[in-house]
């Protein structure tokens, strides 16, 4: 039997699976038949390793480069180094898609372990909502994107990966995280969806809901600040973000689900806004399908899009029923909520919190908006257009920087009411502190030169409150502890950490964010760019730095030449070293693709791109960025991700009851 | 959340509470009312190739336009370049797709120079960035002009960048391509302008 058939019967086999599992996750939710429950799983499992078999298989096709396997004869070839075959499994259209399901698998397969509990009235329907959505991706495996395709005269070799994806090992990272936090909002969006069926929604069953969403989350945000890193480190116009409508489609769900994540804090301890939780987590699926459609269809013009795929019309199909279902479901169930307790007064944390759900939303809407406005005009007037960057940042600057500053106002509020002293109290010390960092930061500026600018300074401003109120609100219960216990530093901190990981993880999380945000604002508004045609021997400066292009050399990798600048950099009289700006040139591609050089401090980088290096050395267009604080960028996402690890971290497991669910 | 809230959890999620199972027609108008049009949008989108449209222009008189010359204090207008076919292209900075587009131009303007004129036109873009965006992607191997409060662009009825307009040597535009072209595109159409332009 030849690989591909093989592969194609897993992708068949797995489709068997999912259907027989939805529909007997459904009936056992209806009939609360425990055979019909446990036959469920059993099919749950039972998909998600024939998912993870067929992906061994493409992986064993790629590696022993069996080009008569079609998704092999399309991206494989046997001049590519071993780590980019084996992660070439994404860098196509078809073979993302079974990465997709093998992601799904994984999830699918947790999840049902996590339900292992009988009692849980809401566990046959999630499997069933998630079986359902693992009967989509299988479908599209079996058909539309199906990568084990025969090939009828098998070549003796093939063209190799996109090379972008051969070009930083950002990449190897970046697709894969994305595709966790893509894939993995089904969950929570599986578990919602059930409670709704069952009719009801208790607030265990929303924590636990908030902890599978924590897990993508936590990807998803890796994923999007490592896509704009790798983008940084790779194309070449240093920057890291264009509003692009594939980046914008990663970003979306991310808005939505971290409003998600603040409601549903509500919702567990004010019992307010089920209904409006629950449209968010299925806004945030309905985003992901959304975006996953963006990227494949061909549909909107972006450097991500594999053009003029087939599977456009099935995503729109899939996104269609997903959101009328969503509609419908919530119709027909929102009555069989409880209502919450009022809001008691807008000095507490409850109108924080709800006021940076109304913030996400417009963020949201105004980025959705953005991205498909286009589309938009055409169809109506038949006219192009684009929307640039302008409009984004004219938006995405106010309404991010409100939602910092509320970062920092919300967590010092206390739940319920606080009165106008209390509030007075909790918010002097960070106001006043913010206050001065950003009288201090303004007159750093001015004393070197540069003028005083709003946005970097009011984001300043947000991220230092949102810090300070976080720190205080992480050592409070340490102090406390030391106190009550007499006990160390350390001790009391791991056990405050113990206690508290949710309070914890979620501060960590702003932590990041008000990184995130300085890094922004900063490197947004005080970046300084020079540009030169440099012969041999020649220098520029740029700030302090004195850059003399000394020649270039040429080397040769398997996959690909290479022709490297060699700049020298002095920072004043100090010899800092060389740097190695580069153009790569891949056989079967017409352009070059430059790779920058970045040289990283604490404060900031010197990015140095070339635009043209003669192979004889004798100039180079040399283009040079100081990006002051883009580093803080990167720390503020591995900040992001502990935080996030640390919340959703499981806890310590009970033996017995819906606690266990919740615990996995 | 202590052991009680599970406990209520649980005899909220049997269903036993008051709450009711009347169908909300809000939910569902307002529901669709969004969802709907968004819907249509991309639906459309299916259809439509974002790189073609239809273009009134063709067939016509080129609009005349005179701009400043991107690296130097004159003008260059649409007359001082009749007699020879001309590639007009309508570019920015800001435009991702330019950037891959930007090389073919050079490529083909090296390969077709000598016979047909090839022109850049910057549209709504600042002239201070123009000339290291050019040298990034590829060079400046043919003109390029600044048009200032984008009045060459309406005039040519460009929607979005990039756009490019073939005009044969009498000022008739033969042809017009949105979106970025890649070296076949460039071909084909320079040999519709050659065949239909001599």
């Amino acid at each position: 039997m030849s690989l591909a058939l093989f592969g194609r019967l897993l992708i068949l086999a797995a489709l068997a699976f999912a259907c027989a599992g939805a529909v007997l996750g459904f009936h056992a939710g209806r009939s609360r038949s425990a055979l019909a429950l446990k036959l469920a799983r059993r099919f749950a499992y039972a998909f998600a390793g024939a998912l993870i078999l067929a992906t061994l298989v493409m992986e064993y096709a790629l590696l022993t480069h069996d080009f008569s396997v079609s998704y092999v004869a399309q991206v494989g070839s046997r001049a590519t180094p071993i780590h980019i075959t084996i992660v070439s499994l994404w860098s196509s259209l078809e073979g993302s898609i079974l990465f997709w399901g093998l992601v799904l698998a994984v999830f699918v397969a947790a999840l049902t372990r996590s339900l292992r509990d009988k009692n849980l009235a809401f566990a046959p329907d999630t499997i069933g909502v998630v079986l359902a959505i693992g009967s989509f991706f299988a479908f599209l495996l079996a058909g539309p994107a199906n990568p084990f395709g025969d090939v009828p005269n098998v070549p003796l070799d093939g063209p190799g990966p996109n090379p972008l994806l051969q070009n930083h090992p950002l990449m190897i990272v970046h697709p894969p995280l994305l595709y966790l936090g893509y894939v993995g909002m089904a969950i929570p969006f599986a578990m919602g969806a059930a409670a709704l069926i069952h009719g009801g929604m208790s607030s265990a069953w929303m924590s636990s809901i908030r902890r599978w969403m924590l897990i993508p989350w936590t990807f998803l945000t890796g994923g999007i600040v490592m896509g704009g890193w790798w983008a940084y480190e790779v194309l070449g116009w240093g920057g890291y973000w264009a509003w692009d409508p594939v980046e914008n489609a990663s970003f979306l769900p991310w808005l939505t689900a971290t409003a998600f994540l603040h409601a549903a804090m509500l919702q567990e301890r004010r019992g307010q806004l089920k209904a409006w939780t629950l449209v968010l987590l299925f806004v945030t699926f309905a985003l992901t399908i959304l975006g996953t459609f963006m990227t494949r269809s061909g549909v909107f013009n972006s450097v991500h899009s594999f053009t003029q795929s087939a599977i456009g019309p099935t995503f729109l199909v899939f996104l269609a029923v997903v959101l009328i279902f969503s509609v419908f479901l919530l119709a027909f169930r929102v009555n069989t909520l409880e209502p919450g307790r009022p809001l008691r007064s807008w000095r507490s944390r409850d109108f924080a919190f709800i006021f940076n759900n109304l913030l996400l939303v417009l963020f949201t809407f105004t980025v959705l908006v953005g991205t498909c406005f286009p589309l938009l005009v055409e169809a109506i007037r038949g006219a192009k257009l684009s929307v640039g960057e302008p409009f984004f940042n004219q938006f995405a600057l106010p309404i991010g920087t409100a939602i910092v500053f509320l970062m920092g106002i919300g967590p010092a509020l206390p739940w319920g009411r606080a009165s106008a002293d209390d509030a007075k109290t909790a918010l002097l010390w960070p106001v006043v502190l913010s206050v001065v960092v950003t009288s201090g930061a303004a007159g750093l500026l001015m004393a070197q030169g540069h003028e005083p600018k709003l946005w970097p300074l009011l984001c300043v401003a947000a991220s230092t409150l949102a810090l300070v109120v976080a720190l205080r609100d992480m050592w409070t219960p340490i102090r406390a502890l030391r106190k009550r216990h007499d006990s160390g530093l350390g001790t009391a901190a791991i056990k405050a950490l113990k206690r508290g990981r949710r309070r914890y993880g979620g501060q960590i999380v702003h932590i990041g964010v008000a990184l995130v945000t300085l890094s922004i604002g900063i490197s947004g508004g005080y970046r300084e760019i020079g540009e030169k045609l440099l012969k041999r021997g020649e220098s520029m400066k740029v700030g302090d730095y004195t850059l003399t292009f000394a020649g270039s050399k040429n080397v040769s990798d398997p996959h690909r030449q290479r022709i490297l600048g060699i700049v020298r950099v002095a920072s004043g009289d100090r010899q800092m070293g060389e740097m190695y700006p580069a153009m790569n040139h891949y056989p079967r591609q017409m352009n070059p693709i430059g790779t920058p050089a970045v040289r990283s401090t604490l404060t900031g980088d010197l990015y140095l791109s070339a635009m043209q290096i003669d192979p004889a050395g004798s100039f180079i267009g040399l283009r040079v960025y100081l990006n002051p604080a883009v580093p803080w960028l990167w720390v503020g996402m591995f900040v992001m991700m502990v935080g996030g690890t640390i919340s959703a971290w499981p806890g310590r497991r009970r033996k017995r009851g819906p606690a266990a669910a919740e615990a996995a | 959340m202590g052991q009680d809230n599970q406990q209520q959890g649980e005899t909220a999620s049997t269903g036993q509470a008051q709450p009711s199972r009347r169908v909300s027609y809000k939910v569902i108008i307002g529901g669709l009312v969004i969802i709907l049009p968004l819907l249509w949008v991309l639906f459309s989108g299916l259809f439509m190739d974002p790189h073609r449209m239809d273009a009134p222009l063709v067939g016509r008189n080129a609009p005349a336009f005179d701009l400043p010359e991107l690296n130097s204090d004159g003008t260059r207008s649409l007359a001082s370049y009749r007699g020879k076919p001309l590639v007009l292209n309508f570019f920015a900075t800001w435009c991702l797709p330019c950037r891959s587009e930007h090389p073919v131009l050079n490529q083909a303007a090296r390969q077709f120079g000598d016979r047909i004129q090839f022109v850049g036109v910057v549209y709504e873009d600042k002239r201070a960035v123009v000339n290291a965006w050019l040298n990034r992607y590829g060079g400046q191997a043919f003109p390029t002009l600044i048009d200032i409060g984008g009045k060459a662009a309406i005039a040519y009825g460009v929607y979005g960048v990039p756009e490019t307009f073939f005009i044969d040597p009498q000022g008739v535009i033969r042809s017009k391509h949105v979106g970025p072209m890649d070296p076949m595109v460039i071909r084909s159409r320079i040999a519709l302008l050659v065949g239909g332009g001599s």
